[in-house]
């Protein structure tokens, strides 16, 4: 800790121009900046792998009678004849799960735009710990390391679903890959979890207590916001997440009861675990697992906001009551898990209490929609991969929220649990929602990455094949859902009632085939225009935010080569009908009413180590927390 | 423009050390998941007793010894700080050693509070099936000496440091954090065992 | 200066290129859920027709040529010779996205044309699915309109407002009456599902109905039993330590006991002389082992000198004897809890003598149910769509959900029109490898004489003649064998 803050001193203010090797510039690099390029590549890289997963076991779905020789040769003994193996079906359905919820929109969503506008947007030199940056980033690069290993292991990956209830988890001979497979998903997670409070902690951090001078809280940009709800929510879930881990660990390891009662195995005998309660790891798991679907979305929604806004060239409709209903839904998101397990066995009772929360929640995500909507009412709107990429989230997010509706009321969760139509709610509302707006961060801070813009040509076609065929692949899965069909099924062929949706499923894996290869533009697009892409201009989509203030051609450890900018005004002051220009970025002082938009409380820079020491941590977070300072 | 960094611009503090409130994120944190342990031991507690499936037991005395030697950790830690901020040194030292050998102390009669569990038969993997509420008893506390462990650490760094004479008035950063997890682990082990204490 | 876009390089050909493209694209794309149903009986629809080799192919060779044509950047080329302006290509998208709306629209209504009818939103088997169906039509109803009315602001305004040079956007940050109707509205609307999603629950979950009568449904790796009561109208008590292969509920009988209990015993002794030979075993296996690696046969026999390897290892490290120790406590400890069981004569009361174990569910119609769910080593979930009920199955725990059936299975093949149509209960909780075939049929019948002829049929647990019930099926006994059980 003594490294981390004094590093974090000597970065207010000094030399950060030392030499940097190819080591520390690269590889251990403590810019948040490069963390958030590695960031972005580690999760695109597992993003494809992920992605690969859910397409081989998609084949088999739609041609379970068909042999794939190609299967065979990537995959040996687990796709004997071509034919996938049930076991690793599973394994794949449970790694694409978890690669897509932690890795990819987890850390690659919110790693990556965390670490790169944070610092930029609230105008700060660095992370408040740059050091803990860098771990919380190798953690999460070991963690996808020891997941991506525990694929080849002999007896194949943790296959229980991404929830990985017990006791199918806990028990070695309960299936396969509930034995090493599982030790490594276990350890994998307890590094991921590591990495993400690591990221958390420095997230609230700057937020809170790094901004600039002007820049109060109620002109920070909603994707500061989003990313701030999303730390707390981390922060305050994930630790819960350990601790069922550790439980099940322990259960698995050590031979205690936490969760194993009165079980009889087939070919073992009756177990001797008594006394404990499958239905506490899923209490504890979706405490934490109900925040997630949050953590995962509200980036994305923080990222559309900007991204609407900047390309209607128009305020954001309703800023208040988007920080608001960001912080109703944070809040709501830790008091409704229950409705995961309405028919688990739970007391009734406390599924209706969890079906009345639930259904609260619904309210601050229509306002959310209905403001991203009113935004472009009137707006002037540049359709740039980003924006489309933006609208494509408000498209998705108002599809798959919708069907939340029918979930989260405990009465009809008794016909639509575990069906089809849960695979298509989720994978619209926080899967394809969470992914597009990735994608919208990802089009439209790439000139404040790489300095180069993509190309706009090959971004619409990334984006209208892949709005295509996501719509494809999970709005028939509706109907299928209504139909009664369950998921995680390897195959229906021995389900005469589920046949007639066998042309269906090959409907949805030849878009899922399309719109895997649709990517392919994109991964293409990305990687040649980091080396040969256009030019960008310093403030390539005419924003007004702080980070296209900061030099986008040089890399710049500390953002600003002279002070840090001071802030005016909010972020959304598009087209200002008393202005010529159709922006007025936040650090331009106004020569007409220079009164109104000078900050108000002036702060002169302390002499280090005295201030600190003397103030109460809490006072001091209150007062910056209500912008009572600076 | 150019685009190097000059020097010479004096960024304002931020209000509070990062590192100091990073602390203050990591106890929300840790006490997130001292409070799923909690809640699985009260989920669990009234599952079990419907089935006539858990053993309510005293708490080993040693644990109530480890609350006071906890709580004499934060008054020494306390006064150590209050000699550093003083510029009285050579007391702040004596101070960190003291919280020191009470951390030792703390060890020793957590150890003597684990064996008479085990002299109880309520191991860590329960061998009754109503043993199960030991097992809580075993993770929150071992978790929590973790955390007595991790403060060590801390108590070393800033002893070495205060022999260095690296603490003092102006430079108290690295003490007033190392006083606030004791504080919070002291809290902590208070809070547990309260809990531990009446809902066992 | 006005405020420009940044000039993207957007030409004759490309522009070209794009709408054209995009246009076939979104065509093909939204038809092809359309055509996959054109072929009116989709029973018989011919997987051939998607030959998906050639649909890889056939994107990925339009890969590769947008890839080329980008490499070569065509476009910059042409713009050059012909030095003409952009089109606009804000106008481009907002077509394409009217035209996406419109497509999606009518894919959505073939769909639900071809496929509506296997939709299970009317005609429930069960009384209280007339409820739930009733139900999902008004909160359909209600996002229904959301959903149209939503979207289609979304793609108007996209080719309503999409960017024009001269114009300006309205400068407004908020307006109260607008946010305020719009929080109004959705939580009304909200609170009258919530209110009517709790009575229906409530309905459903806490029906204490006397006259129900009890079905046990037991899950395991992979499949289900069910349990009747007999003739006492009581189903006999159960425990996990009785389960064996003769006993694949776990029920309370005496005699079940003993025999586990004595063959527990034997497998101990035999674990024992295993042990006291330990030592002289692995001397052996280590000259076999030794004598393999000196001829050469562990080339030739690669896995059977791997499997010999392991054990030898296992042996000489003391894990196989620590395993077998571990083995015979837990068999101890399992032979201590069934006299435990058989000690309390409450319990063993022989009201499982008379209780039939079977293999296929058979209800009434019209009788009120109570179901009773266990499961024996992982969760499952009973899933019976048709009537609208789902719990799950947690071992270590009992669950119930109570249902009236109010449709013969008869009468349910005259409606669908279908001869072979059977109700099931599915698995609905991932549980293992066949996890997807893990069924029971249900049965409806409309009077009480056919169950009864039914149920006789079905052999009592303990029958005065004596009639052992059928043994489980194992399921996949190479994935479960003990470690021990290898030798």
């Amino acid at each position: 800790m003594s490294t981390s803050a004094s590093h974090a001193a000597d970065h207010q203010g000094h030399d950060h121009h030392h030499k940097e090797s190819f080591i520390s510039k690269y590889v251990f690099s403590m810019d948040h900046k490069m963390i958030s390029k590695q960031f972005l590549i580690t999760g695109i890289i597992m993003g494809v792998i992920g992605m690969a997963m859910s397409l081989l076991f998609r084949l088999q779905l739609a041609w379970p009678d068909e042999q794939f020789g190609i299967l065979e040769m990537l995959l040996g003994k687990w796709a004997v004849d071509g034919k996938l193996d049930p076991n690793f079906y599973m394994g794949l359905v449970t790694i694409h799960g978890t690669i897509m919820v932690f890795y990819v929109l987890t850390a690659g969503l919110s790693g990556t735009f965390s670490n790169l506008l944070i610092p930029l947007q609230v105008g700060a030199r660095d992370m408040a710990s740059p050091f803990m940056n860098m771990l919380s980033y190798w953690f999460f690069f070991v963690s996808s390391v020891v997941l991506l290993v525990s694929v080849g292991v002999e007896t194949g990956p943790a296959s229980a679903g991404w929830t990985v209830y017990p006791p199918l988890s806990a028990l070695e001979k309960a299936m396969p890959g509930s034995g090493m497979g599982m030790t490594l998903w276990l350890v994998a997670i307890a590094l991921f979890i590591i990495s993400a409070l690591l990221g958390g902690m420095n997230y609230i951090a700057t937020v809170l207590n790094q901004r600039t001078k002007g820049m109060s809280m109620n002109r920070m940009p909603l994707t500061i916001w989003a990313f701030l709800f999303t730390a707390v929510l981390g922060l305050l879930s994930f630790p819960v997440l350990l601790g069922a881990s550790l439980f099940l660990i322990f259960d698995r390891s050590f031979g205690t009861s936490f969760y194993l009662s009165d079980i009889y195995l087939e070919g073992i005998g009756a177990l001797e675990n008594v006394g404990g309660s499958p239905v506490l790891y899923q209490h504890l798991f979706w405490f934490l697992g109900h925040p997630e679907v949050y953590i995962i979305l509200m980036p994305a929604l923080g990222i559309t906001s900007e991204v609407i806004s900047t390309n209607a060239r128009k305020p954001i409709f309703g800023y208040t009551a988007m920080v608001i209903s960001l912080m109703g839904i944070s809040i709501l998101s830790f008091i409704v898990w229950g409705h995961h397990m309405f028919i688990t066995g739970m007391n009734p009772f406390l599924g209706s209490v969890f079906m009345i929360l639930t259904l609260i929640i619904a309210v601050p995500s229509a306002v959310k929609a209905f403001n991203f909507i009113a935004t472009l009412w009137r707006g002037n709107l540049r359709f740039t991969p980003a924006m489309l990429f933006s609208i494509g989230l408000v498209s998705f997010f108002i599809s798959g929220g919708l069907t939340g509706i029918y979930l989260g009321n405990a009465a009809m969760d008794i016909q639509l649990h575990d069906s089809y139509f849960v695979v298509a709610h989720f994978h619209l509302v926080m899967g394809s929602a969470a992914i597009f707006g990735m994608f919208a961060g990802i089009y439209h801070w790439f000139p404040r990455m790489y300095g180069r813009m993509m190309n706009s040509t090959l971004g619409y076609f990334h984006f209208w094949l892949t709005f295509a065929t996501a719509y494809l692949v999970f709005f028939p899965m509706h109907f299928m859902g209504l139909a009664g069909v369950p998921r995680r099924y390897y195959q229906f062929t021995l389900m005469e009632d589920f046949s007639v949706w066998a042309d269906v499923n090959k409907l949805i894996t030849i878009s899922a085939i399309v719109g895997g290869f649709a990517q392919l533009l994109f991964l293409y697009n990305f990687f040649v225009s980091i080396f040969r892409g256009k030019k960008a201009d310093q403030n390539p989509w005419l924003s007004n935010t702080l980070e296209w203030t900061s030099p986008i051609d040089v890399r710049l450890h500390g953002n600003w080569p002279g002070e840090l900018p001071t802030v005016y005004r909010g972020p959304h002051e598009y087209s200002r009908p008393d202005r010529e220009l159709d922006y007025f970025p936040q650090n331009e002082p106004d020569e007409n009413a220079p009164e109104v938009f000078a900050p108000v409380v002036k702060i002169e820079s302390p002499k280090e180590e005295e201030v600190p020491a003397e103030n109460s941590v809490f006072f001091a977070a209150i007062k910056r927390v209500f912008g009572l300072s600076r | 423009m150019d685009k190097s960094i000059n020097k010479k611009v004096k960024d304002p503090m931020p209000l509070i050390p990062p590192a100091k409130f990073t602390l203050w994120l990591f106890m929300l944190a840790s006490a997130m998941l001292f409070a799923a342990f909690v809640s699985a031991f009260v989920v669990h507690m009234p599952d079990g007793e419907a089935k006539n499936m858990w053993t309510s037991f005293d708490l080993p005395i040693y644990f109530f010894y480890s609350l006071i030697v906890a709580v004499a950790c934060s008054v020494t830690i306390q006064m150590a700080t209050n000699a550093a901020k003083h510029d009285e040194l050579s007391k702040n030292k004596w101070m960190i050693g003291a919280t020191l050998v009470l951390s030792i102390l703390f060890t020793v009669s957590q150890y003597l509070g684990w064996k008479q569990l085990v002299n109880m038969d309520l191991t860590f993997v329960n061998r009754r099936p109503e043993d199960i509420s030991a097992s809580y008893v075993w993770v929150i506390t071992v978790l929590h000496f973790v955390h007595i462990l991790a403060g060590v650490i801390l108590l070393l760094v800033a002893l070495f440091k205060s022999i260095k004479l690296e603490i003092h008035k102006k430079q108290i950063t690295f003490m007033s954090i190392t006083s606030t997890y004791w504080h919070f682990v002291g809290f902590l082990w208070f809070i547990l065992y309260l809990f531990l204490y009446f809902a066992r | 200066m006005m405020p420009t876009l940044p000039k993207k390089s957007f030409n004759l050909l490309n522009k070209k290129l794009l709408s054209l493209s995009m246009a076939c694209i979104a065509t093909v794309i939204s038809f092809a859920q359309a055509a996959s149903d054109v072929i009116p009986p989709p029973q018989e629809f011919d997987p051939s027709r998607w030959n998906w080799m050639n649909i890889l192919i056939c994107t990925l060779i339009l890969l590769i040529v947008l890839v080329i044509a980008r490499a070569f950047d065509i476009g910059g080329l042409a713009e050059k010779i012909t030095g003409k302006k952009i089109v606009n290509p804000h106008k481009i998208n907002a077509i394409v996205g009217i035209v996406f709306l419109i497509l999606s629209f009518i894919g959505v209504w073939y769909e639900i044309k071809y496929h509506g009818k296997y939709l299970l939103l009317s005609d429930a088997a069960s009384e209280h699915g007339a409820e739930l169906d009733s139900m999902f039509m008004w909160t359909f109803g209600f996002t229904f309109v959301v959903f149209i009315f939503t979207e289609f602001l979304l793609f108007y305004f996209m080719i309503r407002y999409y960017y024009r040079e001269d114009r300006k956007a309205d400068y407004f940050f908020h307006n109260n009456k607008l946010e305020i109707v719009w929080t109004i509205v959705p939580a009304i609307v909200l609170t009258f599902l919530v209110l009517r999603g709790f009575n229906v629950w409530t309905k459903i979950t806490q029906t204490p109905n006397d006259k129900a009568e009890e079905v046990e449904i037991f899950g395991y790796q992979f499949g289900w039993k069910a349990r009747y009561a007999g003739e006492d109208k009581q189903l006999g008590e159960n425990s996990f330590v009785m389960i064996s292969g003769t006993n694949p509920l776990g029920l309370a009988v005496e005699d079940e006991a003993d025999k586990l209990n004595a063959s527990l015993q034997t497998e101990i002794d035999e674990i024992k002389v295993k042990i006291a030979s330990a030592n002289d075993s692995t001397i052996i296996w280590r000259a076999a082992l030794n004598k393999m690696e000196s001829t050469g046969l562990n080339n030739t026999y690669e896995s059977e000198y791997d499997a010999l390897r392991e054990k030898v290892l296992d042996a000489e490290s003391g894990s196989y004897v620590r395993l077998m120790e571990k083995e015979i406590k837990r068999k101890e400890t399992n032979i201590k809890r069934v006299d435990a069981f058989k000690s309390k004569p409450e319990i063993f009361n022989k009201a499982a003598y008379d209780d039939r174990v079977t293999t296929e569910i058979v209800l009434i119609k019209n009788k009120p149910y109570m179901f009773r769910f266990r499961a024996r080593d992982v969760i499952h979930s009973a899933y019976m769509p048709e009537f609208r009920a789902q719990m799950n199955c947690v071992p270590g725990m009992s669950t119930v959900f109570p249902f009236t059936p109010i449709k013969t299975t008869t009468e349910a093949r005259k409606a669908k029109g279908n001869d072979k149509f059977d109700y099931y209960l599915y698995c609905n909780k991932i549980c293992g490898a066949a996890h997807y075939n893990m069924k029971i049929k249900i049965t409806v019948v409309g009077s009480e004489a056919e169950y009864k002829t039914w149920l006789a049929s079905q052999a009592k647990v303990v029958a005065p003649p004596v009639e052992a019930t059928p043994a489980t099926p194992v399921s996949d006994s190479t994935a479960v064998i003990p470690a021990i059980a290898v030798n």
